[in-house]
């Protein structure tokens, strides 16, 4: 007698999920990685007097220097990044967010932030981008220096690898400002998204890192990351940047996101009583997040009991705003293989990949 | 359903609002540029006295950052939370077809009224009262 073995149902093979990681810190090692990118009088500068950009490490941070503790190759930064994240990890594309030139929108020379911005974004496409075909880039700006970082847009937006630019938390006004129109303006003309990375508060010009004053430890800053973005929101809806540009998408990198549901509502409510104020806000604050505003996952929430996570993903519609992101090489990584693994596999499809190509207008699969 | 004579046509003046208690409901009259309104005086958000609120115009905008004014005087702004609603249809600003305040119909009619002054021969006088109809 013949038996035919059903297949075995209970084990579900799970298909390769297709990853973007919106979140991978790269950088250089020392400013003189930048000399042959700079104008020789910012090159002169940075030798004669180190470097020498604001930055919000006077906290002990996590880690070793911020770092995962176990990350392979301290001295090699890109190849670590590759192998351990890239192809540990099963990441289809890695969004690199920089952060060596988030303090060069704080330093009060305007002219040297932006050579900074300038070089680290050639060195980026140089030393990163030709070297492994799964990186994109979110372009450093100087965000004091609107109408010259308009003319660098122009200039690599076009790059196929450049999706978006980055922008610190910490400014002198928040980003919903007509100051910073032309920026949006080359974003829009050259298909980039706007991302948004905690870094920069209270360092340089930049205001104080929260309206309370200065926190002593790198914990406490960590807290008013949401804070820094709920301001950028708020002025991003308020001062009507969606209503002028409406193929602004802009992206809250590392800062969780539990926070959201509890603050669109919020905006919602205020609008209403406060509308007449602003009356070229037109729909609910909460229209235009589903439409405009993403955050990423990272560092992810954990709430007392996990099955929670799915309740807060879906008040905030989080099958379109919520990107994932690793936050590699931090301490604090999320490991796309440990994070989310509750929620529903449509879910997770949205939020690891499929999300983040309709957030970034240039972002294509690969293949 | 019924006809209250509320007062003289000329005791509730352009851009005044004069609230009445009528069938245990209070209600808001409103006097707009000589044309009279009826609101429910009971906001639907929280239940705050609705025609105690600031009267003002609509704010709108034909592009960002712009700002005008118009329909001057025919927007109650609740006193509680500042929501906003059409004095003339009861329709809110924010979502004017699902959330509306109750309106009422308001005439003007003329009524002779003995004047009490005149003790020897009776005489009338026709004067006009605002009328509301719940």
């Amino acid at each position: 007698m013949e038996v035919t073995r059903a297949p075995d149902s209970r084990k579900r093979v799970r298909e390769k999920l297709f990853i973007v990681d919106t979140d991978v810190h790269h950088g250089f090692e020392s400013w003189s990685d930048l000399y042959p990118y700079l104008p020789q009088v910012y090159a002169e500068r940075l030798r004669e007097h180190g470097g020498s950009g604001p930055s919000s490490q006077y906290w002990h941070n996590g880690g070793m220097r911020g770092r995962r503790a176990d990350f392979l190759n301290a001295d090699d930064l890109l190849e670590s990044t590759r192998r351990q994240l890239l192809d540990d990890c099963e990441i289809d594309i890695a969004v690199l967010t920089g952060s060596s030139a988030y303090g060069a929108c704080g330093i009060p020379d305007a002219d040297f932030g932006s050579a900074i911005c300038r070089a680290f974004n050639d060195y980026t496409l140089e030393h990163w981008v030709a070297r492994d075909e799964r990186f994109r880039v979110a372009m450093a700006i100087n965000t004091q220096d609107p109408l010259g970082m308009a003319k660098e847009i122009d200039r690599i937006g076009s790059h196929p690898a450049v999706i978006a630019i980055i922008m610190p938390g910490g400014a002198t006004k928040p980003y919903g400002n007509r100051v910073y129109d032309p920026i949006y303006e080359a974003c829009e003309r050259n298909r980039l998204a706007v991302m948004i990375h905690f870094n920069g508060e209270g360092v340089g010009i930049n205001g104080p890192p929260t309206a309370a004053g200065w926190p002593s430890h790198y914990v406490e800053g960590r807290m008013m990351r949401a804070p820094v973005y709920m301001a950028h929101m708020a002025s991003f809806i308020f001062e009507g940047a969606f209503e002028k540009f409406p193929g602004l998408r802009v992206v809250n990198v590392e800062a969780g996101f539990a926070w959201m549901p509890w603050y669109v509502w919020r905006m919602d409510s205020d609008w209403k009583s406060l509308r007449y104020q602003a009356p070229w806000v037109k729909r609910p604050p909460s229209e235009y997040v589903k439409e405009h505003v993403r955050v990423n996952t990272q560092p992810i929430d954990e709430p007392e009991n996990e099955r929670d996570l799915e309740q807060i993903i879906e008040w905030m519609h989080g099958d379109q705003t919520l990107l994932f992101g690793s936050d590699f090489p931090h301490f604090d990584f999320d490991d796309p293989r440990k994070t989310l693994t509750r929620l529903p596999d449509r879910l997770r499809r949205r939020i690891f990949g499929e999300s983040a190509l309709e957030t970034f207008p240039k972002l294509q699969p690969p293949g | 359903m019924g006809r209250h004579v509320i007062c003289r046509a000329d005791e509730l003046q352009p851009g005044a609002v004069r609230i009445i208690e009528a069938e245990k409901r209070s209600i808001g009259i409103f006097n707009i540029r000589g044309d009279f309104y009826a609101l429910r005086n009971t906001c639907p958000h929280k239940g705050a006295p609705l025609c105690r609120g600031i009267i003002t115009g609509l704010a709108v905008s034909d592009e960002p950052l712009q700002l005008r004014i118009t329909r001057d005087g025919e927007i109650v702004r609740c006193p509680w939370h500042g929501w906003e609603f059409d004095i003339l249809s009861g329709r809110s600003v924010y979502n004017p077809h699902r959330m509306r305040v109750k309106t009422y119909d308001v005439a003007v009619e003329p009524m002779a009224e003995e004047d009490p002054s005149v003790e020897t021969y009776p005489v009338q006088v026709e004067e006009d009262y605002i009328v509301l109809y719940i």
